[in-house]
C-alpha cells in the first residue's frame, strides 16, 4: 500500500530536486537535434497530462476516459482566444486551465450518484461529445480542419519560437504541475483522496465529504490537462479535433498504469516508454500497435503495479 | 416511412444486443471492461468474409466456423492476458491488458486484411416481402429471427443447462462457487468463448445487412457494447437486450429524422440522461456498500 503521509512532505529534499531541475535545464545543450528535442517536448506534454490524470485515477481511484476532452478544451480555448480575440499567451493559458477546471467540476458532479464504470462511460460520452461538437461546429471551431495560424506565444519579453524555447516552457509547466501536486498530495486533501480510493464508505464515515473531494480531484486533474492543451496549441500552431480522440485518453491511461499509479513520479516512466516506443517503431508502422500491445501486456503481466509503482492497491 | 425506420432500428438493435450479451456477461462475472471484445468479433467477421468471398464455402458452415474461431480467440485472450491478473489485483490493470490485447488483435487483422472497407457478401436472398402493406426485406427478417433464436436459446441454456447454471453461480460469487465444486477457470473460459461466438454472430449479421466490414468497426463495437450494457444495466441479460434495442432504434431514428452526423452525440446525450436518472442503468440493481 503506498504511503502518502506527512513524512513525505517533510522529507521533500530541496537540494536533490534542484539538482534534477538543473540537469533538465541543461538538457537542450546535450540534445541539439531538433527532432529529438521535439520528442522531449512531447514527453513534457504527456507528463503534465498524466500527472493530472494520476491525481484522478491513481490517487482518487476514479477511472476517467475523457481526459483528452479537457486537453482539447484547453487547446481550443487558447487557439480561439489567441486567433480571434487577440489574447496574449499567458492569460490564454490561465483561462484554458480554468475552463478545463470548470468543465471538470461539471462532469464531476454526477460522481455523487453515478459510480465506478458507469462514471467511466460518462467520461467517454463527454469526450466523444466534445470531439464531435468540435468537428461539427464549423463557424466556431473550424470543423475537421481545425484552427490554423495560432500566433507565436510571448511571455513578457520572451518570444517562444524554437524547440528549445518550447522545451523550457514545457519544463516550467511540468515543474509547476509537480510542485503543486507535491503540496496537494501531502496536504489533508491528498490524504482524503487516497482514503476515498482505498475505501469510500470508510472515508465517508470518518467525516470526509467524499462527493466534494471527488469533484475536487477530478477538476484539479482536468485543470492540468487544460494547461497541456494550451501548450499544445501554441506548440503546433494548429489544433484539430483528431488530436483529442478516445485513443488519446486511452494512451494516457496506459501511460499512468504502465508507469505505476498513485505515486507522483512513477507515471513519467510510463510516459517516456510509451512515447519512445511510439517514435521508435514509427518506421515499422504496420507492426507498431502490435508491438505496443505486446509491451503493455507483458509489462503488466510481470509487474502488475506498473514499472515504478508501489504495491498494487486493492480495488 | 416511420414503420420502415422502426423495423431497421429493431434489426440493428437485435444485432447490438447480440454483441452486448458477450460483453455484459464478461463484465457480470469478472467486473472487467473487456476492451478486446470489439476486435475479437471483427476478427471473426473477417474470417467469415474470407471463407465466403475467397473460398465460397456454404454460408452456414462459414458462419459457424467464424463464430467458433472468434470464440476460441476470446478464450485465448482470457487465458494469456487476463487469467494471471484475476487474483487480488486492481481490476484496472486487466483492463489495460485487455486494451493491449485489442491492439494486438486489431493490428494482426490489419496486416492480414488491410484497413479499407471490404464488401461483405449477402447471406440472405436480396428480396423483400410485403406484410399489411409494409415492405420488409428478407435480410431484416432473417437477422431478427437469428438474433431472437440465439438470445432465447442462451437464456434457456443459462436456466436449464448445468454449464449455464455454473455461469450464473460464478457471476454471483466466485469463491463460493469454487467451494461448491464449480470449475472456475473452465466456466470463465466458456463465458469468453460464448461472448466471442455471439459477438461474431452479431458482427456477421451487421456486415451482411450493410454489405460492409472494416477493421475500424472493432473499437466502435466495443464502445457500442459498453454503452448498451450500461444503459440496460451491466451484467444483466435483459439489460443487454433493452440497451441494444434503445441504441439501435435511437441511432436509426436520429440519422433519419435529424442528421447522421449528430447520431453519435445524441446517442451519448441519451446515455448521459439515462445515467443521471438511473445511475445503474435501466435494469441495474443499486449496490449498497458493505461494511
Amino acid at each position: 500500500m503506498p504511503k502518502i503521509s506527512k513524512k513525505s512532505a517533510v522529507k521533500f529534499n530541496v537540494i536533490s530536486h534542484l539538482a534534477v531541475i538543473a540537469g533538465l535545464a541543461v538538457l537542450p545543450f546535450i540534445i541539439e537535434n531538433p527532432y529529438y528535442l521535439g520528442i522531449t517536448n512531447l514527453i513534457l506534454i504527456y507528463t503534465i497530462l498524466c500527472m493530472g490524470l494520476n491525481l484522478i485515477l491513481g490517487y482518487t481511484g476514479l477511472l476517467s476516459l475523457g481526459h483528452a476532452a479537457f486537453y482539447g478544451l484547453g487547446g481550443y480555448a487558447t487557439a480561439i482566444l489567441m486567433t480571434r480575440y487577440g489574447f496574449s499567451f499567458l492569460p490564454a493559458l490561465i483561462i484554458s486551465g480554468l475552463l478545463a477546471l470548470i468543465f471538470g467540476m461539471l462532469l464531476g458532479v454526477p460522481t455523487r450518484k453515478v459510480r465506478g464504470d458507469y462514471f467511466c462511460l460518462l467520461t467517454i460520452a463527454f469526450g466523444e461529445i466534445f470531439r464531435l461538437v468540435a468537428q461539427a461546429w464549423i463557424p466556431f471551431t473550424g470543423g475537421a480542419m481545425g484552427i490554423v495560424g495560432i500566433p507565436i506565444p510571448r511571455i513578457f519579453s520572451w518570444t517562444i519560437r524554437s524547440e528549445t524555447d518550447f522545451y523550457y516552457l514545457g519544463l516550467i509547466l511540468v515543474v509547476f504541475t509537480y510542485l503543486s501536486l507535491v503540496l496537494l498530495t501531502a496536504s489533508r486533501f491528498g490524504r482524503a483522496f487516497v482514503a476515498i480510493r482505498e475505501d469510500e464508505l470508510a472515508a465517508s464515515v470518518m467525516g470526509i465529504n467524499t462527493p466534494a473531494y471527488k469533484i475536487l480531484a477530478f477538476s484539479i486533474g482536468s485543470f492540468y490537462a487544460g494547461l497541456a492543451g494550451s501548450y499544445l496549441a501554441v506548440y503546433q500552431t494548429t489544433i484539430t479535433p483528431s488530436s483529442f480522440r478516445l485513443d488519446e485518453s486511452c494512451l494516457m491511461i496506459i501511460m499512468v498504469i504502465v508507469g505505476g499509479m498513485g505515486s507522483l513520479l512513477a507515471p513519467i516512466s510510463g510516459v517516456i516508454i510509451m512515447t519512445l516506443a511510439t517514435e521508435a517503431f514509427r518506421s515499422l508502422a504496420d507492426y507498431r500497435m502490435l508491438i505496443i500491445g505486446v509491451i503493455m501486456v507483458t509489462v503488466l503481466l510481470f509487474r502488475p503495479q506498473g514499472l515504478f509503482g508501489t504495491a498494487a492497491f486493492k480495488d | 416511412m416511420l414503420t420502415e425506420v422502426l423495423i431497421v432500428g429493431v434489426m440493428v438493435g437485435a444485432i447490438y444486443s447480440l454483441v452486448t450479451i458477450g460483453y455484459s456477461m464478461v463484465y457480470g462475472i469478472l467486473k472487467l471492461m473487456n476492451f478486446a471484445h470489439g476486435d475479437v468479433y471483427i476478427f471473426g467477421t473477417l474470417v467469415c468474409y474470407t471463407l465466403l468471398a475467397k473460398f465460397h464455402l456454404n454460408p452456414f458452415l462459414a458462419v459457424l466456423a467464424a463464430a467458433v474461431s472468434g470464440g476460441l480467440l476470446a478464450a485465448l485472450v482470457e487465458l494469456i492476458a487476463y487469467r494471471r491478473l484475476r487474483a487480488a489485483q486492481h481490476r484496472m490493470i486487466s483492463m489495460i491488458t485487455a486494451l493491449g490485447a485489442a491492439y494486438v488483435i486489431q493490428n494482426s487483422s490489419e496486416l492480414r486484411w488491410g484497413n479499407q472497407v471490404l464488401s461483405f457478401p449477402s447471406l440472405f436472398p436480396n428480396q423483400s416481402v410485403v406484410f399489411f402493406g409494409i415492405q420488409i426485406s428478407v435480410t431484416h427478417i432473417f437477422t431478427l429471427c437469428v438474433a431472437v433464436v440465439v438470445i432465447v436459446g442462451f437464456n434457456l441454456f443459462l436456466k436449464y443447462h448445468k454449464a449455464g447454471k455454473a455461469i450464473l453461480c460464478v457471476s454471483e460469487d466466485i469463491p463460493t462457487s469454487s467451494l461448491m465444486g464449480i470449475p472456475i477457470n473452465r466456466t470463465i473460459s466458456v463465458v469468453y468463448f460464448l461472448g466471442g461466438v455471439f459477438g461474431v454472430l452479431g458482427g456477421v449479421l451487421y456486415s451482411a445487412s450493410y454489405n460492409a466490414i472494416s477493421i475500424s468497426m472493432g473499437f466502435r463495437g466495443t464502445i457500442i457494447a459498453f454503452t448498451a450494457a450500461v444503459i440496460g444495466g451491466i451484467g444483466s441479460l435483459g439489460g443487454a437486450l433493452i440497451g441494444g434495442m434503445i441504441l439501435g432504434l435511437s441511432e436509426n431514428l436520429i440519422s433519419v429524422y435529424v442528421s447522421s452526423s449528430y447520431k453519435d452525440p445524441i446517442t451519448f446525450l441519451i446515455l448521459i440522461s439515462i445515467l443521471l436518472i438511473r445511475p445503474t442503468g435501466i435494469l441495474g440493481s443499486t449496490e449498497s456498500g458493505k461494511v
